[in-house]
């Protein structure tokens, strides 16, 4: 009865054990399958044409005439397009008219320096303009026939206004009088729906195709190009071919969703037959095709990692964790030997010890204010935030766990080893260098493990010590240059540096990166979690060989 | 001890490798003059995007930290950097601070930013005031029915306390009043933005250049959110961005350049690509 007891405890606690890593594994794999699916996009994804004039103008990869044929298949279906929408947007869109305005105000203005207008009336004259010119703008800008009609009539008024004689400003009225027919003539409520759908219309293409022709260069890189991977293509062609509105289902009720096609929002125009264009032109229009795009991991970033990869980021984090680890390793294990070997068991050691524990548990943006308020401000050579504060504050977040673990794995070496080597005369010095760590060798790897994927992890302790969203990639110098001046060698200590754990976050707040370009951003979190398990297995691999040496294999 | 020597050799030869890795990565580059830009998380972007533009044209080196405006300022008053990036202007404190520590702080206006008020697209509601807003993050009222649309509780999404778009929405429509305890908080504008595009019966706040089709910019006090009426000012939740430094900077310095790189017609355009709203009628 009583083996039966057990037989069925020692069964129970063996599934209960299996089912608790079971679950655990089960609920890693639920964040980490997402995350690797979603931030693998970043690498392998369906490229367009789009991204290959990206990776030629910035980079200067691919092949110039391969790229300039497929620009030219491109652009020979995208004429058309250009076309239809150039024609139809003339007669409803009065932005450009706008612009238009703007620019007779500001020719009136040379004309006025032109003729050395006097001072005083210089600015009344310009003033007097302005107002036409607003006056102008809000009747191109108004759908309501009467709010038109009447800023029209205000301008018109100042036709015969002296200042404006014979001036570059009486294009102004001759503006005014063209549209006080079209708002006449046509029904502006209508114009005003076509317009808003034509907006939406230009925008999506603007961006799956890039700006359009005869368009000026827009000033950030981001939005000099089209769609550059299909998914963003594909996004940009349910907006251009499909609009939402969202329809009262009556009072009281939430409004429902309906899906309209655009050709049948603009039924009846020539803009019609641009959407079926689209469609069957597809593969032409952006020619996608499927692109590994290892070198995400090199590149520098762009707009705010809108294009681009995380180069500097890999490098930032890599030199923080090994510098981190250059000085904890040392101090760690010294102070663990010092601990085991050397101290007694005295009240001081074992207050010492506690303060070690408690260290281990303090939450690590307090070691990142004692990291500014220390190494940055108290220190004078350091003196800014750079990569040396900040791996130095990250030492010290992971010198308890090293410590510790040393200490546990030195404590480990059976005394017989110390014994041996004391008998055949080494000194206590000598038998801890030669003998007693190279045997607790393993676990004190173990320890550092432990610690360098905290290092490589943590945020708080090196958000305040040395990181930047923004900022030079290190500078190592160049052997001359080492030469000439030794101190170049160091010099990349004392700048501040990127890193993927503040970059993720600098995406994910802030600026709408994470909305436009997701993929950015899980592909960041991809990358710091592979770079933590590439240094484990670096250190597992060290581990394995160590202790395959140790047993004498 | 032959060991030890193999080991030294092993070891001479990694660093040796090292350096020649490092030297490779490292192209050598001249010393630059350099520029700190630290602070809020809303001017951040324009920050990054105008100081892209500015190292491709000027040669120099600049780092820029997002952390919030209250850190950039601490930033400044510390001398730790150049130019704090704030989305609301320095309090009292903050400025007697900076003066006792010998920091004159100047503010240069940058952008114009709108807080517009965001409901999912499936409500009704086209337009509130700001009195009846600030009614909803008091908790007084917690159906959309009392409003006139359906009956669905009111889901209050706001940023967290310590941003300057929280402290902008609870000066100009909260009137400084505290909200409920049943109010959501998020940390940042794509969080609350998807908070209200995934939730029927959400109301949150965003800056302009969040809006989209998955959310709803409502009229508030009858004043639709554009760039027009926010430069005008006369949309209620309108702000300006600044860029603080310490004392107007020299003239011909490169931070008196980058200062004001905002009214160059690049800057403008930037400005504008990054969702905010310039200010001059470039």
């Amino acid at each position: 009865m009583k083996t039966l007891l057990r037989q069925i405890q020692d069964k129970g606690f063996t599934t209960a054990s299996a089912g608790a890593v079971l679950l655990i594994a089960a609920a890693l794999l639920v964040v980490l399958i997402p995350m690797f699916g979603r931030g693998i996009t970043a690498v392998i994804f369906t490229e367009t044409v789009e991204f290959r004039r990206l990776q030629k103008d910035l980079h200067g990869r691919g092949d110039n005439e391969h790229l300039a044929r497929a620009l030219a298949d491109a652009a020979a279906v995208r004429e058309p397009i250009y076309t239809m929408l150039r024609e139809f947007s003339e007669g409803i869109d009065t932005e450009p008219l706008v612009k238009q305005a703007r620019d007779v105000y500001q020719k009136y203005g040379e004309y006025l320096n032109y003729h050395n207008t006097p001072k005083e009336q210089y600015s009344d004259y310009r003033k007097q303009a302005k107002d036409v010119r607003d006056g102008l703008v809000d009747a191109l800008e108004s759908d309501d026939r009467q709010t038109v009609l009447d800023d029209l009539d205000a301008v018109l008024k100042e036709k015969d206004n002296p200042a404006f004689a014979d001036s570059p400003a009486m294009e102004f009225f001759a503006m005014a009088q063209r549209y006080k027919k079209i708002a006449e003539t046509v029904d502006l409520s209508h114009r005003a729906e076509y317009l808003t759908n034509l907006q939406e219309v230009t925008a999506a293409i603007r961006q799956l195709l890039g700006p359009l022709p005869g368009e000026p260069t827009p000033p950030l890189w981001m939005d000099q190009y089209g769609a550059t991977r299909l998914d963003m293509a594909l996004k940009a062609r349910a907006a251009l071919l499909y609009d939402e509105q969202w329809i009262s289902d009556g009072p009281g009720k939430p409004m429902v969703k309906h899906i309209i096609a655009r050709k049948e929002q603009f039924a009846g125009t020539p803009l019609e037959p641009l959407f079926d264009r689209v469609e069957a032109d597809w593969d032409k229009l952006l020619q996608p095709r499927l692109r590994i795009y290892w070198q995400y991991f090199f590149d520098d970033w762009v707009n705010s990692h809108y294009f681009g990869g995380v180069g500097p980021e890999i490098l930032g984090t890599l030199l923080l964790t090994l510098m981190s680890m250059c000085v904890a390793i040392p101090l760690g294990v010294i102070s663990a030997a010092y601990l085991v070997e050397y101290a007694g068991d005295t009240v001081w050691i074992k207050i010492i010890r506690m303060c070690i524990n408690t260290l281990a548990g303090v939450p690590s943006i307090v070691y990142g204010l004692f990291g500014l308020a220390f190494f940055v401000v108290t220190i004078g050579a350091i003196g800014k935030p750079c990569i040396l504060a900040a791996s130095l504050t990250l030492s010290i977040l992971v010198l308890p766990v090293i410590i510790r673990a040393s200490e546990e794995a030195i404590r480990a070496v059976p005394q017989t080893y110390r014994e041996a080597s004391l008998a055949l005369g080494a000194g206590k010095f000598r038998t801890l260098v030669l003998v007693t760590l190279p045997a607790a060798g393993p676990g004190i790897l173990t320890g550092i493990i432990l610690s360098l994927s905290r290092a490589a992890g943590e945020t708080a302790p090196i958000l305040f010590t040395g990181v930047v969203a923004m900022g030079p990639i290190p500078n190592f110098g160049s052997p001359s240059q080492w030469l000439e001046n030794p101190g170049s060698l160091f010099g990349w200590l004392f700048q501040p540096t990127r890193a993927l754990s503040y970059g993720s976050y600098d995406i994910a707040v802030g600026d709408r990166i994470s909305m436009l370009a997701p993929h950015q951003q899980f592909g960041m979190a991809m990358t710091l979690i592979l770079l933590t398990v590439a240094l484990n297995v670096a250190a597992i691999l060290i581990r394995s060989r160590l202790s395959r040496k140790l047993r004498g294999c | 001890m032959r060991t030890l020597r193999n080991k030294l050799v092993m070891a001479g030869l990694c660093v040796m490798s090292v350096c020649g890795l490092v030297s490779v990565v490292g192209a050598a580059e001249e010393a630059k003059q350099t520029l700190q830009l630290e602070g809020s998380t809303t001017v951040g972007p324009v920050g990054d995007a105008f100081a892209e533009a500015f190292m491709k044209s000027q040669g120099c080196s600049i780092t820029v930290k997002k952390t919030g405006s209250g850190d950039g300022v601490a930033a400044l008053i510390d001398g730790r950097c150049d130019i704090a990036m704030s989305s609301r202007f320095l309090k009292p404190e903050e400025f007697k601070k900076a003066v006792e520590n010998g920091v004159y702080p100047v503010a240069h206006t940058v952008a114009m930013d709108g807080v517009c008020v965001v409901l999912h697209p499936s409500n009704p509601i086209n337009e509130l005031t700001t009195a009846q807003i600030a009614d909803i993050y008091m908790g007084k009222i917690t159906n959309w029915k009392d409003l006139g649309g359906p009956d669905m509780a009111i889901v209050a999404i706001s940023r967290d306390t310590s941003s300057g778009t929280y402290e902008v929405f609870h000066e100009k429509v909260m009137n400084k009043k505290d909200m409920a305890a049943s109010v959501e908080y998020v940390n940042a504008n794509p969080q609350a933005h998807a908070r209200v595009k995934t939730t029927a019966g959400a109301i949150g706040y965003v800056g302009l250049g969040f809006l989209d089709r998955n959310v709803k910019a409502i009229k508030v006090d009858g004043v639709t959110p554009t760039k027009r009426t926010i430069a005008q000012g006369t949309f209620p939740v309108s702000r300006p961005l600044f860029l603080f430094t310490n004392g107007y900077p020299k003239l011909g310095s490169l931070i008196h350049a980058f200062c004001i790189f905002y009214l160059t017609e690049e800057g403008q355009e930037i400005v504008e690509a990054k969702g905010f709203v310039p200010m001059t009628n470039y």
